[in-house]
């Protein structure tokens, strides 16, 4: 369950390149929901996800995770309640470390971290069982740095990591945007599965209307740093991208100035 | 070369090897360029010195000076964390703070320590004739534990979320793991270590000067090269006993050279020789960067692809 109510941000204030990402977003997801996010380029997708990431924290608004008030909390106090698969497959992983140890880091989550090993037989069987639902062979490759891996690959196992722990909210931001077409489907069907599976609530953060409606049970859409479209269920289920493009130009009286970048 | 001075190489390849470690910690684990060292070496070797000369068990002596170095560690750390300090410019603050800080400990530019009771001399006492053998033994036997406590850090949760910290700090914060204290205790550990060094110093070369520390962080980073050149890996074990071996080569290989008259080089050239060889490790890397693009521009058109 997550609540943010009435965001504020903006950047650089007062001066000639002053940009209000965020004004007055507000969003609710109640447990379990599966929500996407669309919207053309600075419509403040991203920021509103790290505004409930903890990687910003906002000018103005609340957010509440699971009933507590994180709204002044940095992005490591957060992680205990927030997992988080980032749009480029290098940031969400260690490339220097081995599969096993960003496993490993990821298991520790929101938990304190010690001087007991952060690996051992147990857990490495644990590891190999979860990579071997991957179906890429990387159940075999725990000791393998993950710098050898590909794109795709790096983001299926970010996905794996971000599931290891359980979350109050999963934040998808883009995660896909840097693959090719036939990878990127392939770590979309991952996502739909890893988060039935573990009856995730979940937000995805998407440049495309197409997977926006084709995944998760709900949309919304961002305009100028606001929630401007939220479709569900019914609605959602018979709409089709220009039946989305309409309603958003029947709802805000204008023309998407970049259709072109949302159709796809 | 003489045996004896073989082993003077050697001891001294030791104590710069522990120097070889903190450099680990804060340039390749934490990434964190770090020239503390210069001051924090020295500051180890002082508190050491005046502490022993004031008639201390060098053993209180020796770990007073780690602590002192990790202070200064902890110190550059806050600069950079706390107050936004590039990380270059904090550890060069706190090394010209530490050169006022440490004539002030010694009171002197310089302090003897003849006939004083160090941290070897209950192991010398056992055999009068064999100083030169026995100091590069106890040194060595430091010098494996350190090697041993550091892997097993690395190995463990705090560890692996110090190296993380390094790696990539975004991913580490959105893990739940508090960079900032990370870079703090790692920075306090990696000059603790080159402190201590300072303090082990001092009590094989017979007192404290306060010009000790110069090129310390040179040294240091030189023996780091060397090591991954020798000895190229990446696991945690692997880079730290790379980063000891290549202390121990890189000062047998100084030795050698000045002991080699026909190459006409003498001990004062010790710092041009170190900087040029540290200058073309440095570059050695994208200079076989630019070899193999140059060798795959020449072969394209095999563009390996894996789909997921």
């Amino acid at each position: 369950m997550m609540r943010a109510k009435g965001l504020f941000k903006t950047f650089n204030p007062g001066t000639p390149i002053e940009n209000p990402a965020l004004r007055g977003a507000s969003l609710d997801i109640p447990q379990g929901q599966f929500v996407t996010v669309i919207g053309s380029n600075g419509a403040g997708k991203s920021t509103f996800l790290n505004a409930i990431s903890g990687d910003l924290i906002v000018d103005q608004g609340s957010i509440e995770i699971a009933g507590r008030d994180v709204t002044r909390l940095s992005a490591w106090q957060r992680a205990g309640l927030v997992a988080r698969v980032f749009q480029d497959p290098m940031a969400g992983t260690c490339e220097g470390l081995t599969i096993e140890e960003n496993l490993a880091i990821a298991w520790q989550r929101g938990n304190k971290r010690g001087l007991k090993g952060s690996l051992n037989a147990s857990l490495r069987s644990q590891f190999r069982d979860k990579l071997a639902t991957l179906n890429l062979g990387l159940e075999n490759r725990l000791t393998d740095h993950m710098g050898l891996l590909s794109g795709g690959q790096r983001q299926a196992v970010s996905l794996l990591m971000a599931s290891l722990k359980p979350s109050q909210i999963l934040l998808l931001d883009e995660h896909t945007a840097a693959l090719d077409p036939k990878t990127a489907a392939f770590v979309l069907e991952l996502t739909d599965q890893i988060v039935r599976e573990n009856q995730l609530t979940a937000m995805m953060v998407t440049h495309s209307m197409r997977q926006a409606l084709d995944h998760g049970d709900r949309t919304v859409m961002l305009h100028q740093g606001r929630v401007v479209l939220d479709v569900a269920g019914e609605e959602r289920a018979k709409m089709d991208v220009p039946d989305l493009l309409a309603m958003f130009e029947r709802t805000r009286g204008e023309a998407l100035a970049d259709d072109a970048l949302l159709l796809g | 070369m003489s045996l004896i001075a073989l082993l003077g190489a050697t001891e001294i390849g030791l104590i710069f090897a522990l120097v070889a470690l903190g450099v680990l910690i804060s340039f390749r684990i934490l990434n964190f360029p770090d020239l503390t060292a210069d001051g924090s070496f020295p500051l180890g070797g002082a508190v050491a010195a005046t502490l022993i000369a004031g008639g201390h068990d060098p053993w209180m002596a020796t770990l007073a000076g780690t602590a002192a170095g990790a202070l200064a560690g902890l110190t550059t750390a806050w600069l950079n964390v706390r107050l936004n300090i590039l990380q270059l410019l904090a550890s060069i603050l706190v090394m010209i703070a530490l050169y006022s800080i440490n004539l002030r400990i010694m009171g002197a530019p310089n302090m003897p320590l003849i006939g004083a009771t160090t941290v070897f001399s209950p192991f010398i006492a056992l055999s009068p004739d064999s100083q030169y053998v026995i100091q590069p033994m106890v040194l060595a036997v430091i010098v494996v534990i350190a090697k041993l406590a550091l892997d097993a850090f690395f190995a463990s949760q705090s560890g692996l979320a110090m190296r993380a910290t390094g790696a990539n700090p975004r991913m580490a914060r959105s893990q739940g793991i508090a960079t900032d204290r990370m870079v703090l205790i790692g920075m306090a550990i990696s000059n603790a270590l080159i402190a201590l060094a300072g303090a082990l110093y001092v009590q094989t070369q017979g007192g404290a000067d306060i010009s000790m520390g110069i090129g310390t962080i040179v040294v240091g980073l030189a023996a780091v090269i060397i090591g991954e050149t020798l000895i190229p890996g990446r696991t945690i074990m692997i880079a730290t006993l790379a980063a000891v071996l290549g202390a121990l080569v890189y000062r047998l290989f100084i030795a050698l050279a000045l002991n080699a008259d026909f190459i006409g080089l003498q001990a004062q050239d010790l710092n041009l020789i170190t900087a040029l060889l540290v200058g073309f490790a440095l570059v050695l890397p994208s200079l076989k960067r630019k070899l193999a693009a140059k060798r795959s521009a020449a072969s394209k058109g095999s563009t390996a692809h894996d789909a997921r």
